[in-house]
């Protein structure tokens, strides 16, 4: 703007008036073109910095980790408690990997009907229910997962005695998955389209039956990734199953027996005294992250898959 | 942390065009007894949720309101439970986390929109997911482990070969590497991919129509992203911020791990501190008595801030689709 008063005060306005503008507006234009280059390269630069800490992470994990997931037993044995006399022997996983197992399974048990049937209700209810519903989930599905661990801990552990187990764990973990499975069934079932259901009306089935036999097998897609986003997730949570599952250190499929499972033995041997069990974590973190990365990616490649058949 | 979910689109608004689910009572089927009874049960689990909770923190809200949001010191097991150490940690390491998140994942979420090829977008859209899909505890490991050590041998060395180091931070070198400020550079590492998330759709749906116009009038590109786009799209940004903040102060065993796990009110970020989050999973394990009713009450606050936050963003992300519905 400045340049622009310039022009105003320029004492011979009548013959270089033409060549004065487009001298300005050129400068002008090369600065702000600068300026956006400046900038858009500041953006570029933050996307790649994202790309950082997922670059170091993995290789960190895999750099520490593969050597221990190589050595023998780290899948089939139990885990040992180093002594001074043995302090390199920390046994293998397979009591944390049993037990992620099982909580996920039991979770999932848990989680899956219940979600699954409140998410085509949420679709197909236009009630006061419903609408509260919908906040209710969304609310719940960023909810801390540290509280999913106290009300299990409360509810599941002292109110109904049962102790710390696999089942008070995965009732955790059911809490955990059920809005994010709730989320997903409703967003899968909103994308049937209309046709397909008034057609099934037209032809004269009842609505349940056009609910059961259309709508839901054609939102299958969505719902499974939805299902499978929530056990990923549900699998790489510590915080709920910290406070309920007891940390066996035995192989147990008993829903009433405490387990242990792979973010928990990762949170305390990190937090152990001997080296030799902080060595042993990365490979137990190797084999928690390539879980969650299979499962997710899986999920996302088989969607998006189904999406282009289409 | 976890797999973000981005908010599902408004339903609310066009809820007419969906048949209505037989209100007729006459002819309702099993089928649609056992929807509302799912229902039934996941508002109970739900009530359930937060009322029990509640309810366990009674006895410590009853005597000790003051002392729980005011009170300096955790005296295990018998009280004193002071809460003000993880308020106030809780609040310095979501801040600079959003902070850290905003700044880099406002840049993020502008190239991926409109620098990235449409055909690398859903790459590039996947890693950004791979970012939130790695476990909590993973980051905790890694900041434990890794980012710690190398802050005490390297970053802490560098800093108080400063001029006037020790007037300026204090005697860092005696801290073992674990601080509040090592733990808030990963947190914020950890909601990048949950603001991304939200903020890279937000700036999507901008209708073209206003980029092109203000294209044609011979704005630069970083004009129409300044002037256009972010205003424009300025509601949901709010709400991805929010969404974002609120992952932040559920943030748990990460926080744990490497803020070092000191219940002291602390404003000097290279020295250990706690979170409300940290704080409940540290210490439940030994609690007795009264210290598992302190820690519940540590629970219903993170849950009112957490529960807040979370409406306010969704009510802002619906607030965009209902503005740019205009446009």
């Amino acid at each position: 703007m400045s340049d622009m008063i310039d022009l105003v005060e320029s004492p011979e306005p009548d013959t270089n008036l033409r060549d004065e503008i487009r001298q300005i507006s050129d400068r002008v234009r090369r600065r702000r073109q600068l300026r956006s280059k400046f900038m858009i390269t500041l953006c570029a630069l933050a996307l790649s910095v994202t790309a950082v800490p997922l670059f170091l992470l993995l290789y960190q994990l895999f750099d520490r980790g593969l050597p221990v997931i190589l050595h023998t037993g780290f899948f089939t044995q139990l885990p040992q408690t180093p002594n001074l006399i043995t302090p390199n022997a920390t046994g293998g996983v397979s009591n944390a990997i049993i037990g992620t197992l099982v909580l996920s399974l039991y979770a999932s048990i848990m989680a899956i009907p219940i979600g699954v049937l409140v998410g085509v209700y949420l679709a197909e209810s236009v009630s006061k229910l419903a609408a509260s519903l919908r906040v209710i989930s969304q609310t719940m599905a960023g909810a801390p997962s540290i509280l999913m661990g106290l009300f299990a801990f409360s509810f599941v552990v002292r109110d109904l005695n049962i102790g710390f187990s696999a089942l008070a764990g995965s009732f955790a973990l059911a809490v955990l998955m059920l809005p994010v499975i709730v989320i997903s069934t409703e967003i899968a079932v909103r994308g049937v389209p209309h046709t397909l259901r008034e057609a099934g009306l037209a032809l004269g089935a009842k609505p349940h039956k056009v609910s059961m036999k259309i709508v839901l097998p054609a939102a299958l897609t969505g719902i499974v990734t939805g299902i499978i986003l929530a056990i990923s997730r549900a699998i790489g949570e510590t915080a709920p199953v910290l406070l309920v599952i007891g940390g066996g250190y035995i192989n147990s499929w008993k829903p009433l027996d405490p387990v242990s499972a792979l973010p928990l033995s990762i949170y305390e041997n990190a937090k152990s005294e001997w080296p030799s069990l902080r060595t042993e974590v990365w490979g137990i973190a190797l084999v928690l992250v390539v879980f969650v990365f299979v499962l997710s990616l899986s999920a996302r490649i088989w969607a998006s898959r189904k999406q282009q058949a289409r | 942390m976890s797999i973000v979910i981005p908010p599902p689109p408004d339903f609310s608004s066009h809820e007419e065009e969906v048949p209505e689910f037989n209100p007729g009572a006459s002819s309702r089927t099993w089928y649609q007894y056992l929807l509302i009874l799912a229902a039934l049960v996941f508002a109970a689990v739900s009530v359930g949720f937060v009322g029990t909770i509640i309810w366990n923190s009674a006895p410590e809200w009853a005597h000790h309101t003051g002392t729980l949001l005011g009170g300096n010191g955790w005296q295990s097991p018998a009280g004193p439970f002071g809460g003000l150490a993880m308020i106030v940690g809780t609040l310095e390491t979501s801040v600079i986390a959003l902070v850290i998140a905003v700044v880099i994942g406002l840049g993020a979420s502008i190239s991926i929109v409109f620098l990235i090829p449409r055909r690398f977008r859903n790459i590039v859209a996947t890693f950004v997911e791979l970012l939130a899909a790695v476990p909590s505890v993973v980051y905790g490991l890694w900041g434990f482990l890794v980012l710690a050590p190398w802050m005490l041998k390297t970053v802490i060395p560098w800093l108080d070969s400063w001029p006037f180091a020790k007037e300026l931070f204090g005697s860092v070198g005696q801290q073992d590497g674990q601080s509040l400020l090592l733990a808030s550079v990963v947190l914020g590492v950890m909601i990048l991919p949950t603001f991304v998330a939200i903020s890279r759709e937000v700036i999507a749906v901008v209708p073209n129509d206003l980029i092109e116009a203000s294209l044609s009038l011979g704005a630069t590109r970083w004009q129409v992203i300044r002037e256009v786009v972010l205003p424009t799209a300025k509601i949901g940004l709010f709400g991805a911020t929010f969404l974002a903040l609120a992952r932040a102060t559920g943030e748990t065993v990460a926080v744990a791990l490497i803020a070092g796990g000191v219940a002291n009110v602390q404003f000097h970020l290279l020295y250990p501190g706690t979170s409300i989050a940290a704080w409940i999973a540290t210490e439940f394990g030994e609690a007795q008595g009264n210290e598992v009713a302190a820690l519940m009450a540590l629970g219903v606050l993170l849950m009112l801030v957490n529960f807040g936050l979370s409406l306010i963003s969704r009510w802002l992300v619906s607030r965009q689709r209902k503005v740019l519905a205009v446009v």
